[in-house]
């Protein structure tokens, strides 16, 4: 798949010292020429010596800056070393490094600026709680509208970029829970989403904190954020 | 009833900028940030001493309000811009906060490769 193209697997990992070891691997096996990066987010546990352990590069913020943060510090290494591809994988070991070569191909082939790992495109048996998954359907609806076409899983951080939105999320990326926001993010400078479906296990270890009053809570802030984007200035002129 | 008010506002006012001031010798307070509580002392101050200006024709006119209401709406106006001005300078120390981090964790990435090549041992 690579074509001579430079890749970097992007891992965030906050206290996922359970996981990311195996994660780190499995992201290896199937991609031996891409160089992968851990962020570790200020974690209070082993995550950045297993991590290093097993051969990734890892860069280690001082205290927790939270998602958003830690990964706009793995787009702002991909960017200064010149990196064309990278994919953005969790640490917690829920997105199946196997499929990182379709999102890749597809990026390619469809000439995309941003893949997302779908698991609602097709029905997989990924299995999501039934409040998850009534935020993750308001949420897509939303999001769909103001794109104006289809984006079935904008929560998903199982993502491809290339080298345009690289330079992009380096200098500005949304904090909080960013996905979904950085969807609307892209849409505004003009940039394509496509999506691809990809399987999923849950995760492997650890307890997903999900419940209906985080989720409600989620869907608010997420929501509120997206509609603050719509008044911000455009995007800057380029070209 | 209105001596009471201008004994206190006055104290408040000569108070408020004391602290200021001392606060500036010491280097404990960014001038920029005096400015505001400059104001706020200053325009108590001018209250203390022309209160039935303040109260019985400049506010009534623009406002409707009057009397303390009136003066609790002036405090009230300040505070807030005050404090808007912190959510201001607060979001700005964040996102400086977090530039810094990733520089940093960058940095150390660059730096102990830099040295596993060019140090030996």
């Amino acid at each position: 798949m690579a074509n001579g193209r430079k890749c970097l697997v992007i891992i965030p990992a906050f206290n996922e010292e359970g996981s990311i070891e195996q994660v780190v691997e499995n992201v290896r096996n199937h991609l031996p020429q891409s160089d992968i990066v851990v962020i570790n987010d200020g974690s209070k546990d082993r995550t950045s010596e297993k991590a290093l352990s097993c051969g990734a590069k890892v860069l280690d913020l001082p205290f927790n800056l939270g998602i958003g943060g830690a990964m706009q510090t793995g787009y702002k290494y991909a960017h200064m070393k010149g990196y064309d591809v990278a994919i953005q994988v969790d640490g917690d070991g829920q997105h199946d490094p196997k499929e990182i070569e379709k999102l890749v191909n597809a990026l390619e082939e469809q000439n995309l600026d941003m893949v997302i790992g779908s698991r609602f495109v097709e029905r997989s048996e990924y299995r999501v709680s039934k409040a998850r998954r009534i935020g993750i359907v308001i949420l897509s609806r939303v999001i769909s509208m103001i794109v104006g076409y289809e984006v079935t899983d904008p929560t998903s951080g199982f993502r491809a970029v290339n080298r345009k939105v690289i330079e992009l999320f380096s200098s500005n990326y949304p904090q909080d829970y960013p996905e979904p926001e950085a969807i609307v993010f892209l849409h505004r400078y003009g940039l394509s989403i496509g999506e691809v479906p990809v399987g999923m296990s849950a995760r492997s270890t650890g307890e997903s904190s999900i419940t209906w009053s985080r989720s409600i809570y989620y869907m608010v802030k997420v929501l509120l954020a997206i509609f603050v984007d719509c008044f911000k200035k455009g995007p800057l002129p380029k070209k | 009833m209105l001596i009471k008010i201008q004994i206190i506002t006055g104290a408040i006012s000569i108070l408020l900028l004391y602290f200021t001031f001392e606060m500036i010798r010491k280097e404990k307070i960014r001038e920029e940030y005096s400015i505001l509580w400059f104001f706020t002392g200053l325009a108590t101050l001018l209250f203390c001493f022309f209160p039935d200006f303040f109260l019985s024709k400049f506010l009534v006119r623009i406002t409707g309000l009057y009397y303390l209401s009136a003066v609790v709406v002036i405090v009230f106006c300040f505070l807030l811009l005050i404090v808007l001005h912190f959510s201001v300078v607060i979001s700005q120390l964040t996102d400086k906060n977090k530039e810094i981090a990733q520089r940093f964790a960058i940095l150390e990435l660059e730096f102990k490769e830099w040295k596993e090549k060019n140090v030996p041992g």
